[in-house]
């Protein structure tokens, strides 16, 4: 409503503003943060610059206006005794909007107005706060200018509380995008408050030689260690982007970063012999220790930075004690899944910058692969599947130009896929699928596609289609589905053509699929049936493209061409029949599930409209069986007394009204019930049941989410 | 004073998208995540965005606990953790946790078969959620933390509900989530031990209903469904996957037994064997009667109860169908709907709730025309009942649990809030202890008194035991002295000889002395036992003795009697007493005062 201006107007003339700066200390956030919201755009709006507001008095209304809101913002900016810090919370989040669209005259008269308050609440140093107050400083904070929004974040980037200091220096960095030479020295500090922690505990010389005073204040945090550790991580989480400051700001190597978060990280994993050479630690080594070996927490936010480090500068140079850390973590039986699947993510994302692999001893590759068969065992479901994903995110790594240079090979990590097949967990048995379609791209080499597979391979083809037929969850039947689309997509660039094995398998895939109970699997099984109609349809020089333009050139050359395309386009019509692609689409267009109808729609309008004035197709049949999806697809036809089993292909495409079963399948699936006509219908329909509910006296409460 | 806050995302006085968020002892806890079914947009989820800016939720929040896998519990659970981004462990018992993906799915699919559904969470990140949840057993303590440890106690509700009882150091609170006190045919009644959480943080679903008995309700529904079998009737029961199904799987199955019925029931195919896979996987979270049939027979293995496939709809003759979805606005239970409606004989029974716009909903409040696709109408000839089968503590329930697990503080949600009212009101009128009902983003702040435990020393127990006495008696407290000591952050009661020890200190006795006069004309030992004799009178129950050096001792204070130098017949009584006896001793003097009885 206060989009419009007169409304606005209306709003603010009306004294509207003064209950909702009550409303704006309303005890529910979520009151008062929308109450926040309005006053923002209210303030913002009438802003005398603003000309589509122009018929507010604007200076009187405006100057009143922020006067009053001033004033709110003001007595509730700082908390009092016996009040709630919660409403200084709200206070801040209001000026951080409006501050942060407000233009010049506006923003400096509010920071004018406040500064003392707001220096006040920084000084007072309330710890929740400080996140609120640094959103409000930056909103406000101009590089160039000296005004109290840079004193302010000189201030709160001096605070005594390490804790504090931190999420301010990770706030500003956040926020902070100008080049400004002030600016120049505010990131450095904020750059060094963020290393400081990793140099104490990791004993890396980060900042040259941190004066005694940081140490001490270290230590003091390790008396709290929830303080402490959450301190750790908001230094890890923005490792990466210090790791990208300019020499300049940054005063250690980027890599020194990266060999101080392997180094936290073989702490935590309880390696007392990585302790620094540095005196830092030596007081407090112990309660370092104690607070961060085993932390979950720390592990976790250290391979996150780690992952992100590794297209740091000059992260080359450290790649063996990265890869030595993960390959630690991976082999750990006691590492956490999600610590473990960080791990692995972790490693996937180095070894994609790793463009030789040499550096890696036999010995850790033999580390790694005793590692992950072992993980691939583990009694934990979580763990096993992590570890199955990643065998198949290695196979994806771009930079493997053959089956030799992986990391593992193929002879070694196939056995464990297969396996993965008849977990008890049917995520894992899914995600061995997936990985085997992966190594499709990787270890198909070039040239060989179309020969003749493996025993294994072929033994490998046998289990998926018994797990497409019997397993007894949709997630590994779909991963099989888009196996052999993957398989299918491989094999499609000539001069090869698909074993007879997969067109074998493609055909049970496709009967076994259409029959699915699971709808995702149905869905791939027509993307499956889409890609054997793009093979038919572009092997046999039917596309849509320039050709079928209806202003197209056409020769005497084109036409005799054309004429032979449209024989070969009867057989590939009649190939479609033959593998049952037809009979899936026509099957799935009748299924009770949206997305399977659509699918099965779209691909059938397709294949109407490529063969659309072919006289050599209309000889092209199919079989309709007499129960079920055929039953069904005989009444859309009007033809249910006919007896004969077989129809033709043509009839049934311009028989079937696709068009305007595309456009009611193409609508929501609550398009009827959102309606204003339904919604109208259920309140009529609701006054009739109340009425009625008061005569019988029930008590029964209608919610339940069953 | 210590605090603890309560603010509800999400079923703060309403039902639906259950998220609460308890800060206690400097922890963060999220309770429940759930979805609200009656919206389609981003009004579905809580927003996080009011607890923490950026989405940095595992900086914020210290665990998740779920307390079952219905949607408006766990819905949100993988668009929090994977959308959002939450790390941290995430704890639910084992049932839930094998059951919550099933679910999750379910719900995934009917909104991508909405047009335009591409802010939903994938498979993947369903999968990624459930590798963060750690599960739990009921009853045992685990330690999220150093400070931390949560325990799971039996809900009832659904196969797997928990409610969950977090203690960070002497503070604690208890969330039931959704819970049952009478039980029912597959699962027993939730029970919790007399825990004296300083929260109880409780569903009020039914706040102000006594549920007419579940026996009335199980005929009236059985009555309904033979009577249309009798008549040739075809039945749909639309059901939501996996849940209060097979509360009426079991039902129908006994009576079907019972009365020697021959029409087929059928339940949605795939479900029939994943929900007997579940029920038989976690047998120990059903109730006592389930557990010991087991051993002859699975009660999930149906004999009359048989997958369903799609051509059976069209089957001639009586039937009784399950299919899902429960709110029959898609997929299954509406096709077999659209078939069935413009039959009189056959009959829709709706086991629960459903969202308005839905064709359930429409049904339920008498429209007999409805539009669908394709500007058909459908003409509702069928008959429509409603017939809740929830499990949930109806008002009698709440206040039962009020009794056993005793809370200092009461806090509602999940209900309503005109009847949140009442019942806060009969809450706070019975067991005279606050009740709170928070609004959705509303903070409860409670106040508690923290107990400071402290430890004893041995020296100092078996001292008070070598001065005999009765045996300690909690209704006869017995007053004890010792020195409190702060050492290594904790507290300790020892001996003062063993407190000046350990902290280095010479002790100082303090004495204090009184003087009274006392005419009496005998000799000053004859005084000083007539006054032993005097006191033995009067104070029964205390050490008195006279001793050999002329002085009697009354606990440590020592009375001893002299001549006054100026009168012949006035003796002047010493009392000397140290700072413990300070009360007797003034008594003493007191007493003395008035003189000895002349009979002694």
């Amino acid at each position: 409503m206060l989009l419009h201006p007169k409304a606005l107007a209306f709003f603010v003339q009306s004294g509207f503003i003064t209950p909702l700066l009550q409303l704006q200390s309303d005890p529910s956030m979520f009151v008062a943060s929308a109450a926040n919201q309005l006053l923002a755009h209210i303030l913002l709006a009438i802003q005398p610059e603003n000309k589509e507001h122009a018929n507010i008095k604007t200076n009187t209304e405006h100057s009143r206006v922020v006067l009053q809101t001033t004033d709110h913002i003001k007595e509730s900016l700082v908390p009092k005794e016996g009040t709630l810090a919660a409403g200084s919370l709200q206070v801040l989040k209001l000026l951080a909007l409006i501050l942060d669209q407000a233009r010049r005259p506006l923003r400096d008269q509010l920071l004018m107005a406040l500064a003392a308050s707001l220096e006040e609440l920084a000084e007072a140093a309330y710890s929740q706060m400080t996140p609120a107050l640094m959103d409000v400083i930056m909103a406000g904070y101009s590089p160039d200018s000296d005004d109290v929004t840079s004193r302010l974040l000189s201030s709160m980037l001096n605070v005594n509380k390490p804790a504090d200091l931190v999420q301010a220096a990770a706030a500003f960095l956040h926020q902070s995008h100008s080049c400004a030479s002030s600016d120049a020295a505010n990131i450095r500090q904020a750059v060094r408050i963020l290393l400081l922690p990793l140099h104490f505990v990791t004993g890396h010389p980060l900042l040259g030689t941190a004066p005694s005073a940081d140490t001490a204040i270290m230590t003091a945090q390790l008396k709290n260690k929830s303080t402490f550790i959450s301190m750790i991580c908001v230094c890890l989480r923005n490792t990466p982007q210090v790791a990208l400051m300019p020499p300049g700001i940054l005063p250690c190597l980027p890599a020194m970063i990266v060999l101080s978060v392997v180094t936290l990280l073989r702490i935590c994993s309880g390696d007392a012999s990585t302790s620094s050479s540095s005196s830092s630690l030596d007081g407090c080594k112990n309660e370092v220790y104690r607070c961060i070996v085993n932390c979950g927490k720390v592990q976790k936010s250290a391979l996150e930075a780690l992952a992100s480090l590794s297209s740091s500068p000059g992260a080359d140079s450290t790649m063996n004690e990265v890869s030595e850390i993960l390959v630690h973590y991976m082999s750990n039986p006691d590492s956490d899944p999600t610590v473990l699947q960080k791990s692995y993510k972790a490693f996937v994302q180095w070894t994609s910058v790793w463009t030789d692999l040499s550096f890696i001893s036999q010995q850790l590759r033999e580390d790694l692969f005793m590692g992950v068969e072992k993980r691939a065992c583990d009694p934990r479901w979580e763990v096993r599947d992590s570890t199955i994903e990643f065998l198949g995110q290695l196979h994806c790594v771009p930079t493997r130009k053959s089956a030799d240079s992986a990391l593992l090979s193929e002879r070694l990590t196939a056995p464990l896929l297969r396996e993965a097949l008849q977990d008890s967990e049917s995520y894992v048995r899914a995600s061995a699928v997936s990985a085997l379609a992966r190594g499709f791209r990787s270890f198909v080499p070039d040239g060989l596609q179309g020969t003749e597979l493996s025993q294994e391979q072929t033994d490998t083809v046998g289990r998926l289609l018994k797990i497409l037929c019997e397993d007894t969850e949709g997630f590994a039947r779909r991963a099989v589905v888009r196996y052999f689309m993957t398989w299918l997509s491989s094999c499609s660039s000539p001069p090869s053509s698909p074993p007879s094995l997969l067109l074998e398998s493609v055909r049970v895939v496709l009967s076994r699929g259409s029959l699915d109970l699971d709808w995702e699997v149905k869905v791939n099984t027509l993307e499956l049936a889409e890609l054997l109609l793009d093979a038919a349809f572009s092997d046999h020089g039917r596309c849509t493209g320039a050709e079928n333009h209806p202003y197209a050139t056409f020769s005497t050359h084109a036409n005799g061409q054309a004429r032979a395309g449209d024989a070969a386009l009867d057989s590939a019509l009649s190939s479609l029949v033959d593998q049952g692609v037809f009979s899936v689409l026509l099957s799935g267009l009748v299924d009770c599930d949206r997305p399977v109808a659509l699918k099965a729609c779209e691909l059938l309008i397709r294949i109407r409209e490529t063969i659309y004035g072919t006289a050599d197709v209309m000889s092209v049949s199919c079989e309709l069986p007499e129960w079920g999806w055929g039953k069904e697809i005989r009444k859309m036809l009007k033809n249910e007394g006919d007896k004969g089993q077989r129809v033709s292909v043509c009839e049934v495409l311009t028989s079937l009204a696709l068009d305007e079963r595309r456009v009611l399948l193409s609508q929501s699936s609550d398009y009827v019930h959102n309606s204003f006509q339904s919604l109208l219908q259920d309140i009529l329909s609701a006054g009739v049941t109340l009425g009625d509910a008061g005569k019988d006296g029930g008590q029964e409460v209608i919610v339940d989410c069953y | 004073m210590p605090e603890i806050k309560v603010t509800p995302l999400g079923a703060g006085q309403d039902v639906g998208r259950s998220c609460i968020i308890v800060s206690i002892g400097g922890k963060n806890i999220m309770l429940d995540c759930g979805m609200h079914m009656g919206y389609n947009d981003d009004r579905r989820f809580p927003d996080f965005s009011y607890i923490v800016q950026n989405g940095r939720l595992t900086d914020f929040l210290d665990c998740v606990i779920i307390s079952h896998f219905h949607l408006d519990h766990c819905g949100a659970l993988p668009y929090m953790s994977e959308m959002v981004g939450y790390d941290g462990p995430i704890y639910m018992t084992h049932p839930t946790k094998a059951i919550c993906p099933i679910l999750l799915e379910d719900f995934r699919k009917i909104t991508v078969d909405k047009k335009g559904e591409t802010n939903f969470f994938t498979s993947q990140m369903i999968k990624d959620c459930m590798k963060k949840v750690i599960p739990l057993n009921l009853h045992q303590t685990v330690q999220v933390d150093d400070e931390l440890e949560i325990k799971a106690y039996y809900a009832g509700h659904v196969l797997g509900a928990a409610m969950v009882h977090i203690k960070v150091g002497s503070e604690s609170v208890v969330y039931t989530g959704d819970y049952n006190m009478t039980p029912d045919r597959h699962l027993g009644a939730a029970w919790i031990d007399k825990c004296r959480p300083d929260i109880l943080i409780s569903e009020s679903t039914y706040a102000t209903t006594i549920r007419d008995s579940k026996r009335c309700r199980e005929r009236d529904f059985l009555k309904k469904v033979h009577e249309s079998i009798e008549r040739g009737g075809k039945v749909l029961i639309p059901v939501f996957a996996l849940g209060r199904a097979q509360e009426l799987c079991i039902l129908l199955e006994t009576f079907w037994e019972r009365m020697n019925l021959k029409a087929p029931i059928y339940f949605s195919t795939g479900l029939t064997e994943k929900a007997n896979h579940y029920y038989k996987l976690f047998i120990t979270w059903t109730n006592q009667k389930i557990r010991k049939t087991f051993v002859q027979r699975n009660m999930f293995e149906f004999k009359h109860i048989k997958a369903f496939d799609r051509s059976y709809a069209d089957n001639p003759g009586p039937m009784v169908v399950f299919a899902t979805p429960g709110m029959l606005h898609a997929g299954q239970s509406l096709q077999i709907f659209k078939k069935w409606a413009g039959n009189e004989k056959n009959m829709v029974i709706m086991p629960g709730y459903c969202v308005q716009g839905t064709i359930g909903h429409k049904i339920l409040n008498g429209q007999r025309k409805l539009e669908m696709e394709g500007r058909a109408t459908l003409d509702v000839k069928l008959q429509v009942e409603y017939m809740s089968f929830s499990a949930h503590a109806d008002a009698k329930g709440i206040m039962q649990l009020i009794r056993m697990a005793e809370p200092r503080n009461m806090l509602l949600v999940h209900g309503e809030a005109v009847k949140m009212e009442f019942l806060k009101g009969k809450i706070e009128q019975e067991f005279s202890i606050d009740c709170y009902m928070p609004a959705n983003g509303e903070t409860t702040t409670v106040t508690t008194n923290p107990k400071v435990p402290v430890d004893m020393s041995l020296n100092l127990l078996k001292r008070e035991m070598a001065l005999g006495g009765p045996l300690p008696d909690p209704k006869k407290p017995r007053i004890m002295h010792g020195t409190l000591i702060m050492k290594d952050n904790s507290l300790k009661l020892v001996s003062s000889e063993q407190a000046l020890k350990e902290l280095g200190l010479n002790e100082h006795q303090l004495r204090f002395t009184c003087r009274v006069q006392l005419h009496d004309p005998h000799s000053d030992p004859d005084t000083l036992r007539r006054i032993y004799t005097h006191l033995k009178s009067v104070l029964k129950g205390y050490a008195i003795q006279h001793l050999p050096d002329g002085t009697v001792m009354v606990e440590s204070i020592v009375i001893k009697v002299s001549s006054s130098p100026e009168e012949a017949n006035t003796k002047v009584i010493l009392l000397s007493w140290s700072y413990q006896d300070e009360d007797l001793g003034s008594f003493l003097s007191t007493l003395l005062k008035k003189g000895l009885p002349s009979g002694l």
